[in-house]
């Protein structure tokens, strides 16, 4: 899981163009979206694409990704539930 | 009183310039273009990591804006009295093709919805809308070529609404190696002493351009 | 009263058909052009889409257009309908007068660009179509194939598009730069940004349901629509009746986000106010709003708020007529002008369909269409597109 959620860190970091974030400033618990690292709405449907290029999950409704891009945590015990890649 | 370009900006993938004045940003590092806009970005001190999610052709615009109105104030607070008008060449080409690139084939077809946003030239002028909260007219205009007389007519057309009070105005082109952006800041009731016309757009645009190619 | 632009004549093509007439019926008789894909060589054949029921070379026929000669189906809808604006204004092609094309677009000729990219990547760098594929050449395709343009301008912002080529005719006209300015836009469907809008996830797989609480997401469309305006002072001269004014129109914009508008919809607000204040009315003015409506959540919601706020005094008829032609994006603006026009020529209120369940965030429900009991007098219009570029047009009676 450990090493899921710094792969994780490292591609969110890379896909939605955190220039200046390092893995280790997010925490792993810490809110994604709102305050935390400043995220809107097209990166949360930058990150359902993530899911389904990397790990072959496709999010049907973008609802849904309210809940699971929650924390780093909480998106790495998803993939790593139902990941196909 | 005549409306004036009370400051204006030029960059290219290699340099930058205000009012003719060449900005001292280490160019011998800047090793291709996106890597110059990023040292540029740098070198004024922005905070605004929303800049790296920009497409090229919005990264060159929003730096043309910052040079010119970093030193305005107050900033940031919301008017609705200044316009956004811009021309280009290319539209939002250099982006079209990464977009296309990503649909090509169906086995791998993942487009991606950041860069599907700026396949629209027009997102230029809001990114500078939103970053400047810039309630007034935006506009973009695609052309065959750069045009003194066609930037004085659009950015004039802005002017007609009595409640506009500046515009910026500018070219801003970015395809197939070639990145420009030239921006001016007009005012209608200025005292820069730049009248706004045709043959001074040229000068400066012309002026700043030869002096550094 | 300061000059203002009369509209002389409407030419639109859109999936409700190619005219004003079968536009008008399909309005009255409630009747969507939304359906399955049939033309648009797609795999997304899941979404519903508003297409324009001619084929390429129904159209190249129609327009006695050599089979030879390369055409987008963005230029050859925007030649359909120009070619009937023009034929209602009565104007003939020596006419002497000094005449504008505007047109907006943003997909240009992207249609051929798609069909042939991989010719090109080939080397193919003969190929007809490279250089059909801009923006500015779908126009220039258009001016062409008439020959009586002494001046031609693309817009391209997104979807406002059309409604800002629109307002800067009125501009035109208004101005005495030219007699007459045929404005409006033309866009066809392509997988380009079928594909973009599938990857925001703001695609219907039903029939759209603008201002619906139900409702998730648009269905795109395509078509072009254009209308000939020119000074109202000036219109004795050439023996024409003016169908109506557009008395009012503003440009601004929302600085929120890329694509998302604002929550409380503060661009929309000020747009629909400064074109009001423009053409010197006020709020209970306005006999029917044809809405930007999309049908997405975001919009609806911001749009919704924007005109609640500004028309506090009473709400006057809305309604989405994308529910009948599908987000016809940078064209929708010429459309839903056109669709406003009628409305006031017909004094009848175009419905919202698919509605069904009041968004608990408003306080008005979209219209349900039919004859409006008192003759319309002022039609506001609503354009918005990505980039937070937020467009209003008033069409008034003469």
């Amino acid at each position: 899981m450990e090493e899921l959620i710094l792969q994780l860190k490292q591609e969110i970091i890379k896909v939605l163009n955190l220039e200046d974030v390092k893995p280790e400033t997010i925490a792993d618990d810490a809110p994604l979206f709102g305050d935390g690292l400043g995220l809107d709405s097209i990166d949360a449907l930058e990150l359902i694409v993530l899911m389904e290029k990397t790990y072959g999950i496709k999010l049907e409704d973008p609802a849904r990704g309210r809940e699971i891009f929650k924390s780093i945590r909480v998106m790495a015990e998803y993939i790593h539930a139902n990941r196909r890649k | 009183m005549p409306q004036s370009i009370k400051r204006y900006s030029y960059i290219t993938d290699r340099l930058a310039l205000v009012d003719g004045k060449t900005l001292p940003v280490a160019a011998a590092e800047a090793t291709e273009e996106g890597n110059f806009l990023t040292l540029l970005y740098r070198s004024l001190g922005i905070d605004y990591p929303k800049f790296f999610k920009m497409d090229s052709l919005s990264k060159l615009g929003f730096l043309a804006s910052e040079l010119i109105l970093k030193d305005e104030s107050p900033r940031f607070t919301p008017r609705e009295d200044v316009a956004v008008v811009c021309l280009n060449r290319s539209s939002s080409l250099s982006t079209d093709v990464q977009h296309q690139a990503s649909i090509q084939h169906e086995d791998s077809c993942y487009p991606s919805p950041s860069v599907f946003v700026y396949t629209l030239p027009n997102i230029v002028a809001g990114e500078i809308a939103i970053r400047n909260k810039l309630l007034g007219e935006t506009s973009f205009y695609v052309c065959r070529e750069w045009s003194a007389q066609l930037l004085l007519r659009m950015a004039s057309l802005s002017f007609c609404d009595a409640c506009t009070r500046a515009v910026l105005a500018a070219w801003v082109e970015r395809f197939d190696g070639v990145s420009e952006a030239f921006m001016m800041l007009v005012e209608r009731d200025g005292l820069s002493g730049i009248p706004f016309s045709a043959e001074h757009v040229e000068m400066l645009y012309q002026n700043t351009k030869t002096q550094n190619t | 009263m300061p000059r203002k632009a009369a509209i002389t004549g409407i030419g639109v093509v859109s999936a409700l058909g190619a005219g004003r007439e079968p536009t008008l019926a399909a309005l009255r008789e409630g009747r969507t052009g939304i359906a399955p894909v049939r033309y648009l060589k797609t795999s997304h054949t899941e979404f519903l889409v508003g297409e324009v029921k001619l084929s390429d070379e129904e159209m190249t026929r129609a327009l006695r257009i050599p089979e030879s000669q390369a055409t987008t189906r963005t230029s050859l809808m925007g030649m359909v309908a120009v070619r009937e604006a023009l034929a209602h204004a009565r104007l003939q092609r020596k006419s002497g007068l000094r005449i504008a094309l505007v047109s907006g677009t943003t997909v240009g000729g992207m249609d051929k660009s798609e069909q042939y990219y991989l010719d090109f990547l080939a080397g193919d760098t003969q190929n007809a179509y490279i250089s059909t594929h801009s923006c500015g050449a779908c126009t220039e395709m258009i001016a062409d194939y008439f020959g009586i343009f002494s001046r031609v301008q693309t817009i391209s912002t997104a979807c406002s598009s059309a409604a800002n080529a629109i307002m800067l005719g009125a501009m035109l006209v208004e101005e005495g730069r030219v007699d007459v300015a045929v404005a409006g836009g033309s866009e066809c469907l392509t997988k380009f940004h079928l594909n973009g809008f599938n990857t925001l996830m703001i695609l219907d797989r039903g029939q759209c349901k603008p201002f619906d609480a139900r409702r998730a997401g648009l269905n795109l469309g395509e078509g072009a629509a254009y209308l000939v305006l020119e000074a109202e002072d000036a219109l004795g001269g050439r023996g024409v009746e003016p169908l109506c004014r557009i008395s009012g129109y503003a440009n601004t914009c929302d600085a929120y986000h890329q694509t998302a508008s604002s929550p409380n919809g503060d661009g929309a607000y000020l747009s629909m106010a400064k074109a009001l204040e423009a053409a010197q009315l006020t709020p209970q003015d306005i006999s029917y709003i044809n809405a930007h409506g999309t049908g997405t959540e975001n919009n609806d919601l911001s749009e919704g708020q924007a005109i609640q706020r500004l028309f506090c005094g009473g709400i006057p008829p809305v309604s989405s007529t994308k529910s009948f032609t599908g987000h016809a994006t940078s064209a929708a603006g010429g459309v839903e002008a056109v669709i406003s026009t009628l409305a006031l020529q017909h004094s009848f209120i175009p419905a919202n369909l698919n509605f069904a369940q009041p968004m608990p965030e408003l306080s008005f429900t979209p219209a349900a269409g039919g004859d409006s009991p008192a003759p319309l007098r002022h039609v506001l219009s609503n354009s918005f597109g990505f980039g937070g570029n937020d467009t209003s047009l008033i069409f008034s009676k003469i």
